[in-house]
């Protein structure tokens, strides 16, 4: 009877499967994730009986924002303040040309334009973006800058400070009871920043067969950002960095096309400009640097008066590029593209130190290598060479080969720079630094997969990939991934699809090198995760199903898990696995109604192991009770749902949607060394990182006319957060900015809730 | 009884895959091998609307087409009659579906059209190619895409589109979303590019029909060009470089979301201890107590590791080989 049931189950999957054939796989009803008011006339009342030529909208009003909390995070990239709302559209289309044009929230700090054109000879494509980067609202700083890249705090208080007569940088838990006196300095500021994008793009084409690509594109970035920059263990600053910069980039390429084939060769280039050059900023621990210099002073604090540190350099990227394709027969097709890329930059090197102390005849007796640095600029570029090769071939309809080879060069041709002898946090002159390291990397990627039309409208797919690094400067020479694939699509069943993929690769160091890891100071069982031995398992399954033409549910799954070891391997990332489901259904029983829903959950779990020791010879560096691990997990939940009334009531509109995310964060510590700690009274766990996100957004729109309406939208977002990164003067959500060993600008992760709504006129033509 | 029974249904089953398989394989043969772009150029002799001399006996011309369908490509990019190699400039709708008289003369019977929806994705997909095969869609073939069964029109509608691009959604995250949900869900984790916001969308980052580098990013030969488009002052090359940097930014970082400051794929100062075990500071357990009591603290609330080693993207500065300058 068993054996009956199990061909009767059989005979039915063989039955079912091939009638995964006919309609094509249709897309999720999701509706657009992103939130923007748009003008959607009722259906069917009074719609055009023909395509008009010119059609646009015009779509204004008013917003009203209200925030409790951290308002920079609810705007985050969006600019949200209460005032006007515009969205404007133009199309204009015909056999000839067809011109689009879009701008929206005209004045805003991330206002919208583009337009389109696309007719005869070609087209040509423009846009002006802005995107805001908003931090924080509330931050706060002592420092001033008195000009791009140079801030400086307050003599006096500095003065105090280093006689120790007032708290500047709390050192220990009792000083946390004692405001510092930079609280009292500080001032709130916004901390954002702004990236203004222009660009336009086009092809023209001479002739059937000829066509030239090019484009152009200039962005500003303009503002602050977080950064770090400090003078020693407990003297940590974040302050706020100017940003003030351009990237212009260029493209041109010329296309040959034939019926067999085409060919292509181009040209991108790239220019980034930093108009600060360098990072100067007052200490907020000392306001003379110590004389004569203190050796432990990157540790105690005891260093220099003024810290300078490089930013990001101007630099230049060339690519020269060509691309062919050719068609042979039957259905085999022959494409590939090679790159030669140089990127460099050389801009001026700032000196070993700022501090005075140490610029002296004295110290550079000591160090002579301070005396002057060897070159004067970065003289730095990377040589990249890539060139890929790809060839399809489907002889008959039931099999086929698809074959890569992909090779890839970086040939970092910086010339070494002796850092030998260096100076630590401006504070500590050393001998303790090395050579520059400069590292290549050469790829060789060959992939096979051969695919059989086993069943009607199936594929099964098995695949061999190879890929191998050669890489200098690492404690692999080499690495080599050899995966193993397998996948099976259903696609095109108007009542099923399924798609299923399982991925196995395993890598495998050579050329090891344990003086490299120790050379570091590291424990000789590191391997780093990025090139060490592992075994990779991927897997993703998805079903989309539509029992009825009303319906459609989709389930997926994806899967995935790292295990890193090898010979020696006993500290560093020891193995990571995640877990991702969706499940969803869309249901739209008629034009005026489309709900959907879907739920996902993920899981994502890490395993490190690490040792705290003193080096050698302290015996700590090799004694195993020394150990500890972390075990981090995380879950995450996603839910969205959407509502669509294309005809709600006569002449009106409605949608809502509703999104939701959370995450739980689990820092888990195990080991002999948590043992000992936790025995000593000295190891608390750390609370769990957690955060939960609601987005509710509503849309309703009523047409007087069929040309003239108004809308009336909502949107609802609350974010609760709770991170120990985060640090807030008790009891309260403001940002505490002096903290043990650092002041900073307040800057993170804080709870909001937002309320924005819309009214708005619109007119459609 | 019961094995008789079992072997009928066996042969009955056996028997119905072959059928179907057979009837597949039929109508596979009746597919004509793709003419490329030769067949359209062929079939397009001029850009007038008429059959050409020599073919009045297969193509109908739009006008006929027109008197039972809808032009439902009007207005769009296919619907250009003065760019001549579109659809419009030739045969119009005979240009992708092939002659029409069979079709007309047996009074609409499907089965004598060339009909794309049930047509297996590669096939319907190298009609698109014999003109889309220049551009961004060079690469198609054999692409990461195309070797899945992903056709053209599995994402695209010529005649019934939702949104820009002619996609059959109204938006390409709800495109993609439809094979790609757990990456889409990324979009809403607390550290985010701006997708959700509308700033960018998946093809800001992705050639979806092929290209030159890895995961099918369209701009750049490696994962870090690709990101130094947009994030250019990470570009380098810098005096000290950062090993990891080198190797790719996704060593670190997640580029479709994470609830990780700066869409770290774990949150500092753990994900630098995966790597940095050595002696003294980086190794140190960093937990609670030290949170409370100790000057250490700094490296675990704000910025953790990089509130000092702010340059591990690569230092410029000749005292920064440890990222501190």
């Amino acid at each position: 009877m068993r054996h009956t049931i199990r061909l009767m189950s059989i005979a039915l999957l063989l039955l079912t499967w091939p009638l995964a054939a006919g309609a094509q796989q249709r897309p999720s009803q999701q509706p657009a994730p992103e939130q923007v008011p748009e003008a959607r006339p009722a259906a069917g009342e009074g719609a055009a009986a023909t395509t008009p030529e010119t059609t646009g909208s015009i779509d204004i009003g008013g917003r009203f924002t209200n925030v409790d909390g951290d308002a920079a995070r609810y705007e985050r990239f969006r600019d949200l303040r209460s005032g006007s709302w515009s969205r404007l559209t133009f199309d204009k289309k015909n056999e000839s040309y067809l011109f689009g044009a879009k701008a929206q929230n005209i004045g805003y700090r991330d206002q919208m334009f583009s337009a389109d054109y696309e007719g005869g000879k070609g087209w040509l494509t423009g846009s002006f973006v802005s995107t805001p980067l908003n931090y924080s609202y509330i931050s706060t700083t002592p420092w001033i800058e008195q000009s791009s890249g140079h801030l400086t705090l307050d003599l006096a208080a500095r003065q105090l400070v280093q006689a120790g007569t007032v708290v500047g940088i709390p050192q220990n838990a009792a000083q946390l009871n004692t405001p510092s006196i930079y609280r009292g300095l500080a001032a709130p500021f916004t901390l954002q920043h702004l990236r203004q994008t222009g660009a336009a793009s086009g092809v023209y084409e001479f002739n059937r067969d000829t066509s030239f690509a090019g484009g152009f594109s200039s962005t500003k970035r303009e503002g602050h950002q977080p950064w770090g920059a400090s003078f020693a263990f407990n003297v940590a600053n974040e302050v706020p960095l100017g940003i003030d910069s351009r990237t212009n980039d260029a493209n041109a390429a010329l296309e040959w096309t034939k019926t067999r084939g085409m060919f292509r060769v181009g040209w991108n280039g790239s220019w980034y400009n930093n108009h600060i050059n360098a990072l100067t900023w007052d200490n907020a621990f000392r306001a003379t640097s110590a004389d004569p210099f203190d050796p432990n002073g990157y540790s105690n604090g005891n260093g220099s008066s003024i810290g300078r540190m490089s930013v990001p350099p101007d630099n230049l990227l060339n690519s020269f590029n060509a691309m062919a394709m050719y068609k042979l027969q039957p259905r085999t097709v022959l494409n590939g593209s090679v790159a030669f890329t140089r990127m460099s930059q050389n801009d001026p090197l700032i000196p070993w130190t700022i501090n005075p102390v140490l610029q002296t005849s004295a110290i550079y007796a000591a160090f002579p290598g301070l005396a002057n640095l060897p070159r004067a600029t970065a003289e730095a570029k990377v040589d990249g060479l890539n060139a890929v090769l790809n060839f399809s071939t489907r002889p008959t309809q039931f099999w086929g080969i698809t074959a890569r080879y992909r090779y890839n060069n970086h040939d970092n041709k910086t010339l070494p720079f002796n850092g030998v002898e260096y100076v630590r946090f401006d504070a500590v002159p050393e001998e303790t630094g090395g050579i520059s390291e400069q590292f290549d990397i050469v790829e060789n990627l060959a992939d096979v997969n051969v695919h059989f039309n086993v069943l009607p409208y199936s594929t099964l797919r098995v695949g061999y990939g190879f890929d191998s690094f050669d890489r200098t400067g690492r404690s692999f020479s080499n690495m080599t991934d050899n995966t193993a694939r397998v996948s099976l699509d259903t696609v095109g069943n108007q009542h099923v699809t399924i798609r299923a993929l399982y991925e196995f690769t395993r890598r495998v160091g050579s050329g090891f090198s344990e003086d490299a890891i120790e050379e570091g100071g590291s424990q000789p069982g590191l391997r780093f995760y990025d090139e060490a031995n592992r075994d990779r398992h991927r897997g993703t399954l998805m079903f989309i199903v539509n029992p009825l033409d009303v319906m459609d549910v989709t389930f997926s799954l994806a899967t995935g898990s790292d295990s890193y070891g090898g010979p020696g391997h006993e500290f560093g990332l020891l193995d990571n696995d995640n877990q991702a489901y969706n499940a969803g259904v869309n249901v739209y029983p008629s034009d005026n109604v489309n709900l959907g829903f879907n739920y996902g959950r993920e899981h994502f779990k890490s395993n490190q192991k690490s040792r705290n020791a003193n080096p050698p010879p302290d015996p700590q560096f090799t004694d195993p009770n020394r150990d500890w691990l972390l075990d981090n997990i995380e879950n995450v939940n996603n839910v969205n749902l959407f509502a669509d009334f294309p005809k709600l009531a006569r002449k009106t509109t409605a949608r809502v949607t509703y999104d939701y995310s959370d995450s739980d964060n689990a820092f888990n510590f195990s080991g002999p060394r948590i043992l000992s700690l936790a025995a000593a009274g000295q190891f608390l766990p750390l609370p769990n990182y957690t955060n939960s996100w609601h987005r509710l957004g509503t849309d309703v729109q009523y047409f007087f006319v069929p040309r003239v309406g108004v809308g009336v939208d909502y949107w609802f977002e609350r974010m609760n957060v709770r991170d120990f990164n985060t640090l807030n003067l008790p009891g309260t959500e403001t940002p505490r900015t002096d903290y043990l060993g650092e002041i900073s600008t307040g800057y993170g992760s804080r709870p909001y809730t937002g309320n924005t709504a819309f009214v708005r006129l619109i007119y459609l033509f | 009884m019961a094995n008789r029974f079992t072997v009928r249904v066996g042969l009955a089953s056996a028997v119905a895959v072959m059928v179907l398989a057979a009837g597949s394989s039929a109508e596979a043969q009746k597919l004509k091998p793709f003419a490329g772009h030769a067949g359209l150029q062929a079939q397009a002799q001029s850009a007038q609307q008429t059959p050409p001399a020599g073919n009045a006996n297969v193509y109908v011309g739009e006008a006929t087409c027109l008197t039972c369908h809808d032009n439902h490509y009007a207005g769009t990019a296919h619907g250009l009659k003065s760019n001549p190699r579109t659809p419009a400039a030739q045969m119009g709708c005979e240009s992708c579906h092939g002659p029409g008289k069979a079709h007309v003369d047996g009074e609409g019977d499907v089965t004598k059209i060339r009909n794309f929806l049930t047509m297996k994705p590669q096939e319907a997909s190298q009609y698109c190619v014999s003109c889309h095969d220049r551009g961004t869609h060079a690469l198609w073939t054999g692409s990461q895409h195309d070797q899945r069964n992903v056709g053209c029109i599995t994402c695209h509608s010529v005649h019934a589109p939702k949104g820009d691009h002619q996609l059959k959604a109204a938006s390409e995250m709800q495109m993609c979303a439809t094979c790609h949900q757990n990456i889409v869900n990324k979009q809403h984790r607390f550290q985010h590019m701006p997708v959700r916001e509308g700033q960018l969308t998946c093809s800001s980052c992705h050639n979806v029909h092929g290209s030159q580098n890895l995961r099918l990013l369209k701009v750049g030969t490696t994962i870090d060009e690709a990101c130094a488009s947009c994030h250019a002052e990470k570009r380098g090359p810098y005096l000290w470089e950062h090993a990891p940097v080198a190797n790719a930014c996704t060593t670190c970082h997640d580029p479709h979301g994470s609830n990780n400051d700066r869409m770290l794929v774990a949150k500092q100062p753990f994900l630098c201890q995966r790597c940095h075990v050595t002696s003294r500071h980086p190794p140190t357990v960093y937990e609670g107590f030290l949170l409370n009591n100790s000057t250490n603290a700094n490296k675990i609330f704000g910025r953790s590791c990089t509130v000092c080693h702010q340059q591990l993207h690569g230092s410029n500065a000749p005292s920064g080989q440890f990222f501190l300058r």
